[in-house]
C-alpha cells in the first residue's frame, strides 16, 4: 500500500507535500469548503480508492460528478442521531474506505474525535472534514493535520442580468499541525 | 414453439398461488399510525428521497401521483399530510394481517409489507375450493384491517391464479373484492395484459417496457408468441426473464440440478436467547455458512423458509422471497424482521432455542466473469464488505449510492439507491457519470450545496417591492435585496431569469418555475471585508426559494 493518495493538479501546490498522506486528517472550512473537499478527493477516487461520504448534508452530487469524483466508488452513509452509534458508524466506515469525508455533528466529544483519528491513523485512511456551518465544530474537537480555510474573493462570468457563474477566485489559507507557518494561496475554481 | 404448446407448459409447471395485496401500503401504514395517535387524515402521502412513493386512495383521487415532489403534491391536494418513509412502521402495521392469515395458512410469504403470497394447494382443499379460500382470505384480511382503523375502509384485493405475476395482477384488479382465475384461464388472461404490467408488478426496467411498446409488442401474448432465442438475442438475460414472466413463471428459472446435500442449516442455542441482537448476530454467522455452501454449489437462494422455536414450544415460520437471491446479510435482516414481528405481537414468551434456514427456492448463480487481471481490487472487496456491514448496522436506506436519473434540477439528476441492492464490485468497474445534458438544465459548473429542503426567501427590488416575473418571463425589476431567514443580503450581480416549463401537457404534474443565479453580499460582522455567496434562487407558485449554493 502506497503511503499517499494523489490530489488533482490544481491543489498540488497548495496541499503540503502535494499529496494526501495516509493517516492524516484534513479540514476544509470557510465558504468554499464543500467544493474544496470534493476537489481534494477526486483524484484519489479516480485512482481506485473508495470514498465514503458520512453525514454530509445537502451535498450536490452533480457538482461532485463534474469535479471528477468517481461516483461508482462513492457511498453515501447517513448515520443515526445517536452519538454512540455515530462513533461506531464512522469506525465501521474507516474499516472499508480509503477516504472518509465527514461532517461533524455538534455534540461530538473530544475523546470520540481522538478515537476516530487514532483509528484513521492505524488504518492508514485519509479523513476529510467538511465544515459548512458557521460554528467551527470540527476544529474544536478534532486535531487536523492540515486546515484549508477558504474565502471567496471574486466571482467571474456573472453580471447584472447577463452571463452565468463560470469561475471564482478563492483565497485559501493553509495551516494546521503539519504546516509550520500558515500560507496563503489563490485557487481558481468553482462548484 | 407454437402458442398451444406454451400454454400447456403454463398449465402444468406453475404453482397455484393466492395473493393478498394492499396497494400503497406505506401510505396506509402511515395513516393507521397517525390514527393510533388519535389523528385521522384522509389524504396521506409518504415521501422518500423528496418524492412521493405512496399515497392513500383519497389522495390519489385528488391527483397526488407517485413521483411527485412535496410542493407539487401539496399544490394539487392542500389538505395532504406528508409522512416520512419508515419501513419499520410498514412491517409492524402489517403484522396483524399476516398473523390473521397465518392462523388459516401456517406458512405465508411476505416479500414486502402489503403483499402476502401463499400456495393454495393445501388450504384450498381444506376450506373447499379456490373460491371458498378467496372468500375466507378476503374476510380475514378485511377484519384485520378494519381493526387497524376502526372500520374505516382500507383498499385491498385478493387474487388466486397460476403463477406469481398472474395472481398479483388479479389481486390488483380485484380492488376490494376477490378474483379467482380458473387454472385453464390463467395463461389466456395473462396473454391479454399489456406489457406495462412487467414494470408495475415484476420490477422490469421501464426502458425495456417502453422498447417493447415501440417494437409493437403491446401484450404479454405477443411475447409468448415470440421465440425465446429472438428475445434473448435482442434483450440479453432480460429477454429470458420477460419471456418467463409472460408465460406465468417466476422471473428466474428454478434450479433443476440436484439440491446440495445439507439443504437446511439449523442452529441450536445452548441457552435460550431473548435478545434480538444476539439472535441476529448468530443468524448472520449461520447464514454466512449457508451462503458459502450454496455458492460453492453454484446456486443462490431466492426463497428462504426461516423457522424459529422457543423453549416453550412456540414456533414462528415465515417464507421470504427475493428474486435476485438472498445474501447472508439479507438473510440475517429477514430473521430480524421476523423476530421483531414476533416480539411485537407477543407471540414470544421465552427465549429462542432453535433457528433453522431452509432454502426452498434456488436459482443458478449468475456468474460474473472476472477480468484476467485488473478487475476487482482489494479495495473494491473491502468496500463491498464495509457496505454490507453498514447496511446491517444502519438499515439499507442509510447506505446509498448515486445513480444517473437525469433532469433539469441539480438535485434530481442523480438518484440515491440503497447500496444493498447494487452489486458493488461490478459497479466499481463501471463509470457513473452524466449521461446526457438535458435541455434547460443549469449551465455548468453546478452548485456543490443543494438543499434538501429549500430555504424560503424574499427578493425585493431597489424600491422594496417584491420581484415578480411576467408570463413572458420578464422580470418586474432587477433584484436588489434578498432576505433569507433572519439575514439580509444585497444583490451584487445576477443572471437569468431562466424559465423551466415541465410536463405542460399534464395539468396535474406540470411545473412552471423561474431560476436565477445571484451573487449575494453581506457585511461580515466585525470585519471590513465583504463575503459574497453565489446562490441559485427559484421562483415557483409566486414564492422565492434558495435551492442551492455554490459552496
Amino acid at each position: 500500500m502506497s503511503s499517499s493518495l494523489p490530489v488533482t493538479n490544481a491543489l498540488q501546490s497548495i496541499v503540503p507535500d502535494g499529496v494526501l498522506v495516509r493517516g492524516r486528517t484534513v479540514l476544509c472550512s470557510g465558504d468554499a469548503a464543500m467544493s474544496t473537499a470534493l476537489l481534494l478527493v477526486c483524484a484519489a477516487t479516480q485512482a481506485g480508492s473508495w470514498l465514503a461520504i458520512v453525514g454530509v448534508r445537502d451535498l450536490g452530487l452533480m457538482s461532485a460528478c463534474e469535479q471528477g469524483v468517481a461516483l461508482q466508488r462513492t457511498v453515501l452513509v447517513t448515520p443515526t442521531d445517536n452519538k454512540k452509534d455515530w462513533t461506531s458508524t464512522v469506525a465501521a466506515v474507516a474499516d472499508g474506505f480509503d477516504v472518509v469525508m465527514l461532517e461533524v455533528p455538534r455534540d461530538v466529544s473530544e475523546s470520540d474525535a481522538r478515537r476516530i483519528q487514532t483509528r484513521i491513523q492505524a488504518r492508514r485512511n485519509v479523513l476529510v472534514l467538511v465544515e459548512t456551518s458557521r460554528q467551527p465544530v470540527a476544529r474544536s474537537v478534532f486535531q487536523p493535520d492540515v486546515v484549508l480555510h477558504t474565502a471567496t474573493a471574486s466571482w467571474q462570468g456573472i453580471e447584472h442580468g447577463a452571463g452565468y457563474v463560470q469561475s471564482r477566485h478563492i483565497d485559501v489559507t493553509v495551516s494546521g499541525r503539519r504546516v509550520p507557518r500558515a500560507v496563503q494561496h489563490v485557487l481558481q475554481h468553482v462548484g | 414453439m407454437s402458442k398451444q404448446k406454451n400454454e400447456q407448459i403454463v398449465a402444468s409447471d406453475t404453482t397455484r398461488v393466492a395473493v393478498i395485496l394492499c396497494t400503497d401500503w406505506q401510505a396506509v401504514a402511515a395513516q393507521c399510525e397517525l390514527y393510533t395517535r388519535k389523528q385521522w387524515f384522509d389524504a396521506v402521502a409518504v415521501l422518500h428521497a423528496q418524492r412521493v412513493v405512496a399515497r392513500t386512495a383519497y389522495a390519489a383521487k385528488q391527483g397526488v401521483q407517485i413521483g411527485m415532489r412535496r410542493r407539487e403534491a401539496q399544490a394539487v391536494c392542500p389538505e395532504l399530510h406528508i409522512a416520512a418513509n419508515n419501513p419499520e412502521r410498514d412491517r409492524l402495521m402489517f403484522e396483524p394481517v399476516v398473523r390473521a392469515v397465518s392462523e388459516l395458512v401456517p406458512l405465508v410469504e411476505v416479500s414486502t409489507p402489503g403483499f402476502i403470497l401463499l400456495a393454495t394447494r393445501g388450504p384450498s382443499r381444506y376450506v373447499g375450493g379456490d373460491v371458498a379460500l378467496a372468500q375466507r382470505l378476503h374476510s380475514i384480511t378485511h377484519d384485520a384491517l378494519s381493526l387497524l382503523a376502526d372500520g374505516r375502509p382500507i383498499a385491498f384485493g385478493v387474487g388466486i391464479a397460476d403463477g406469481r405475476l398472474t395472481a398479483h395482477v388479479a389481486a390488483h384488479a380485484a380492488a376490494g373484492r376477490y378474483v379467482v382465475i380458473e387454472p385453464d384461464d390463467s395463461a389466456k388472461c395473462l396473454a391479454q395484459l399489456p406489457v406495462s404490467v412487467l414494470a408495475d408488478f415484476a420490477e422490469i426496467d421501464r426502458d425495456v417496457v417502453s422498447l417493447l411498446h415501440r417494437l409493437g409488442l403491446s401484450f404479454l401474448g405477443d411475447l409468448v408468441a415470440m421465440k425465446l432465442s429472438d428475445l434473448v438475442g435482442r434483450f440479453g438475460p432480460v429477454g429470458q426473464e420477460i419471456h418467463r414472466l409472460a408465460r406465468g413463471f417466476d422471473r428466474h428459472p428454478p434450479i433443476t440440478i440436484a439440491p446440495p446435500p445439507e439443504r437446511a442449516s439449523t442452529h441450536r442455542f445452548e441457552l435460550s436467547v431473548e435478545d434480538v441482537n444476539v439472535v441476529v448476530t448468530t443468524a448472520r454467522q449461520v447464514a454466512d455458512e449457508l451462503v458459502s455452501h450454496l455458492s460453492s454449489q453454484g446456486v443462490s437462494c431466492v426463497r428462504l423458509h426461516v423457522c424459529m422455536q422457543t423453549d416453550h414450544g412456540e414456533q414462528s415460520d415465515r417464507l421470504w422471497y427475493q428474486p435476485e437471491g438472498l445474501s447472508a446479510a439479507a438473510m440475517a435482516e429477514r430473521v430480524r424482521w421476523q423476530m421483531d414481528a414476533w416480539v411485537a405481537t407477543r407471540g414470544l414468551t421465552s427465549g429462542v432455542v432453535l433457528l433453522r434456514y431452509s432454502p426452498v427456492g434456488l436459482r443458478a448463480r449468475a456468474g460474473r466473469q472476472l477480468g484476467l487481471w485488473g478487475g476487482s481490487t482489494q479495495a473494491d472487496e473491502w468496500a463491498a464488505r464495509a457496505v454490507e456491514r453498514l447496511t446491517a448496522m444502519l438499515g439499507s436506506d442509510s447506505v446509498r449510492v448515486a445513480q444517473w436519473r437525469g433532469g433539469r434540477d441539480v438535485g434530481e439528476a442523480f438518484a440515491l439507491t440503497p447500496a444493498a441492492v447494487v452489486d458493488m464490485e461490478r459497479r466499481a468497474g463501471s463509470v457513473i457519470t452524466k449521461e446526457t445534458v438535458w435541455n434547460g438544465a443549469l449551465p455548468t459548473p453546478s452548485p456543490s450545496i443543494v438543499y434538501d429542503e429549500p430555504l424560503s426567501a424574499v427578493v425585493n427590488d431597489e424600491c422594496g417591492s417584491e420581484v415578480s416575473v411576467s408570463g413572458r418571463h420578464e422580470l418586474s425589476a432587477p433584484p436588489a435585496h434578498v432576505q433569507i431567514g433572519r439575514h439580509a443580503y444585497n444583490v451584487v450581480s445576477w443572471a437569468g431569469p431562466w424559465p423551466v416549463e415541465e410536463r405542460w401537457w399534464d395539468p396535474l404534474r406540470q411545473r412552471r418555475a423561474i431560476r436565477m443565479q445571484m451573487v449575494l453580499a453581506r457585511d461580515a460582522v466585525g470585519t471590513t471585508r465583504t463575503t459574497t455567496h453565489a446562490v441559485l434562487m427559484v421562483l415557483e407558485h409566486g414564492e422565492w426559494w434558495m435551492t442551492a449554493r455554490y459552496g
